[in-house]
């Protein structure tokens, strides 16, 4: 038996009503090989002690994640601790622009300089402005596209905290329920494939209304 | 086919290459096999040395050790096991890429790393979907056919053997094949999911022909190795031992004729005798100590970016800039494969997670088009991001935020498809040395690309195509994000020194006695998948060394089977 704490069941980041009702990928856990059952539950507790980061820079590394992946509640997924596992450890993505340092380093300046443009705009730290004083500061770096953002070319700095905060995020069985997501498929692989075929632990989409966004309005 | 027809065909594969029959009758790897592997030394001067263990080292490897050839394979990565070293989950496969440093530059950077780079015996195969077309004939010769790219020293007769010989041992599952020199295939194909159904309705309509396969995953057991469970997860390794990776199509025999696979050493130069101009072995770093293993004969099969950045880090008094590079080819004609994805939304559940990525294919687009304003053409084939990969192409249509989540809570519905332009080599695109090292001091490799015109607008022409497609089957919206994919080139083939580092042979001209059996030989890369192409050309570099060697057999040459 694996436990699994309660308050990691039928949960999706933020409590939102589920999409996807009663849907919980923890329930096949007895179904999934050991191997992969250890490496997806170690990510329900990373260490709330960071070891990358310093204070300053978990603060603004917490807040801008929850604004590229819109964790406004809780519970939240801790992308920014998983980040910090990843980047103590130099799990880079094995590559790196050469207009932008290594990963570490990257991250490092680019957190400074968020707080830089903060306090220039706002007078206060990142990490302190409310949410839509924070989302016009990160809105920023987005549309100046292909110029620089301080010294770095913006969309480098993009593509680098995008890949990091959704790598994270996408990786949590909160967010696989979120989207309908079963994970892990070994040993159990799946027998019902096909347009709208489902599995006995699929769930079907209770709402199938198409993505709006504000882009597409 | 029939069930007896494949009995006898078996038998045919096993006098080639019994690997499947050596591997555990279920999950993991044959463990014994490793624990009674030969050990040489360092100062043994074993028959052949072998940089890298991927498609084209492994295979080498495996035709040299049962011709009793004294081999050595040196891997810079783990010797895995499916069973306890992989995981069925997106994030946690992280260790199989090539994760060490590399810068890319140049107007369009190339990623790397999950992308197109493995570590590990198996090399970048344990990583790939599965797709393995051939090339076509008009491949071998695109510079007198179309006027670009380059012709190749070879032509497509001279691996039309080796491509049948490996669909075999991988084996290779698909319908009979109609394009570049029609063929069929050892195994029927495999069910499609919702996503290959998707392409297989879109294209019907359009009237564009589309075959299931070609993909390396057997429809039914393979000697040892089970059926597919249609998991879904092949780019993240395959624990069932299903999907082909020369890690059990292989090593395995390899190791039971006596080849030694040393895994977890980094091979830092090759090692050429200034006096005579022979290479004399290699140095690798193995727990941070320089190993240096003495060879008759060094084959690097390091791929497009370790290969050329392995010579160039063998510069030495005789060879000033870098290893075979008094013409300056060490590092150029480097190439990808433009690989834009585009995702189409349905009102029906596709849930293209589930099912091997790899199931339908066209290659309806993939020779020139007279009345088109560019030269030669692309594939498409299905392809089914999971969640992480998925959010990227959310993120390329500039979403975040709520928007991110918004589009990725509807992910059942897409379906998604990828095409594979044929991007014509240009000499500045290229591997360099930074100034950046490795752990071990080692400069690390940047890797400049920018896309010429041509490029431009097959992948525009892709693009549409697939977004006509989609629609036809029904999509009510759709995404392209912009990509690339594949590695080859960097030390291509050529018929003179001028104009490439390898002869027709794969011998570099420069150093009689150094072969390099991977990727970076190709002069051009079609719009196929380079997996079976590279492991065809090293079963061809196999056959001409063995016809060739110096002197038999070796006497010491251990046989277990």
């Amino acid at each position: 038996m694996v436990f699994i704490a309660n308050d990691n069941r039928r949960r999706t980041p933020g409590s939102r009503p589920p999409r996807f009702p009663g849907f919980d990928v923890l329930d096949e856990v007895e179904r999934w090989d050991a191997v992969t059952a250890g490496v997806v539950l170690a990510r329900l507790s990373p260490s709330p002690e960071l070891s990358f980061f310093t204070g300053v820079e978990q603060a603004t590394a917490e807040a801008l994640c929850d604004q590229l992946l819109a964790q406004h509640d809780d519970p939240r997924v801790p992308v920014a601790a998983l980040i910090d596992v990843r980047l103590a450890r130099g799990e880079t993505d094995g590559w790196h622009y050469a207009d932008l340092p290594p990963d570490g380093v990257a991250w490092r300046r680019t957190l400074a300089f968020l707080d830089d443009d903060a306090t220039r705009m706002y007078g206060s730290a990142f990490a302190r402005l409310t949410t839509s004083e924070q989302a016009s500061c990160v809105q920023t770096v987005q549309s100046l596209g292909k110029q620089m953002w301080h010294d770095l070319p913006a969309h480098q700095v993009w593509s680098l905290w995008t890949r990091y905060a959704c790598t994270a995020f996408y990786s949590h069985p909160w967010a696989w329920n979120e989207i309908g997501f079963p994970g892990p498929a070994y040993p159990r692989g799946y027998k019902n494939m096909g347009l709208d075929r489902r599995e006995p632990f699929e769930v079907a989409d209770s709402a199938n209304s198409a993505p709006r966004s504000d882009a597409a309005r | 086919m029939n069930i007896s027809a494949n009995l006898s065909s078996y038998s045919k594969v096993r006098t080639r290459n019994n690997s499947a029959w050596l591997l555990p009758k279920g999950p993991g790897f044959p463990h014994a096999l490793r624990e009674g592997m030969a050990h040489f030394d360092d100062d043994d001067e074993v028959d052949i040395v072998i940089v890298g263990c991927g498609a084209g080292g492994g295979t080498l490897a495996q035709r040299l050790a049962r011709a009793g050839w004294r081999v050595v394979a040196l891997d810079a990565g783990p010797f895995w096991d499916p069973e306890t070293d992989w995981v069925s989950d997106e994030r946690g496969s992280h260790s199989l890429y090539w994760t060490d440093p590399r810068v890319i530059s140049g107007a369009d950077p190339v990623p790397l790393g999950s992308n197109n780079s493995g570590r590990g015996v198996g090399g970048s195969m344990v990583h790939y979907a599965g797709y393995t077309p051939r090339f076509h004939p008009s491949d071998f010769a695109t510079l007198t056919n179309d006027g670009v790219g380059a012709d190749w020293p070879i032509s497509y007769a001279d691996l039309r053997p080796y491509y049948a010989q490996l669909e075999q041992e991988l084996p290779v599952a698909g319908q009979h094949w109609p394009w570049g020199d029609p063929h069929d295939y050892p195994f029927q194909a495999q069910p499609v999911s919702g996503n290959g159904d998707v392409f297989i309705t879109g294209a019907q309509r359009l009237g564009i022909a589309t075959r299931v396969g070609p993909v390396a995953i057997a429809n039914g057991r393979f000697g040892n190795r089970p059926h597919c469970i249609y998991r879904g997860f092949c780019l993240q390794g395959c624990k069932v031992n299903a999907k082909a990776s020369p890690l059990i199509t292989h090593v395995p025999d390899a190791l039971a004729y006596g080849a030694e696979i040393r895994a977890h050493c980094h091979v830092s130069s090759v090692l050429v005798d200034d006096r005579t101009g022979h290479a004399t072995g290699v140095t690798y770093f193995k727990d941070g100590v320089e190993h240096r293993q003495r060879a008759r004969v060094v084959a690097v099969a390091g791929y497009s970016i370790e290969t050329p950045r392995l010579l160039l880090l063998s510069a030495s008094k005789r060879f000033k800039d870098g290893l075979c590079n008094d013409e300056g080819q060490v590092g150029h004609y480097l190439m990808v494969q433009g690989a834009p994805q585009t995702a189409g939304r349905f009102e029906s559940e596709v849930r293209m997670y589930k099912g091997p990525p790899p199931e339908v294919s066209s290659e309806a687009f993939y020779e020139t088009d007279p009345a088109a304003s560019y030269k030669r053409g692309y594939a498409i084939q299905t392809v089914s991001p999971l969640p992480i990969t998925y959010a990227e192409h959310v993120i390329a249509q500039g979403h975040w935020g709520e928007n991110l989540r918004e589009y990725m809570r509807d992910y059942v519905h897409w379906s998604s498809l990828g095409a594979l332009c044929e991007l014509l080599p240009r000499y500045e695109n290229s591997i360099s040395l930074a100034d950046e090292v490795d752990k071990h001091g080692l400069p690390v490799a940047n890797f400049s690309y920018s896309m010429g015109d041509n490029d431009k607008q097959l992948m525009a022409a892709a693009q549409s195509t697939m977004e006509h497609i989609l629609k036809a089957a029904g999509a009510t919206e759709t995404m392209t994000i912009q990509r690339f994919a594949h590695l080859v080139g960097g030390c291509r083939m050529a018929t003179s020194a001028r104009d490439g580092v390898v002869d027709a042979q794969q011998r570099t001209f420069a150093v009689p006695n150094l072969y390099l059996t991977d990727g970076s030989v190709l002069p051009t890369q079609g719009s196929a998948n380079p997996a079976l192409t590279i492991m065809a050309l090293a079963a061809r570099v196999a056959d001409q060394l063995i016809a060739g060697q110096r002197k038999g057999p070796h006497p010491k040459a251990v046989r277990h089977v």
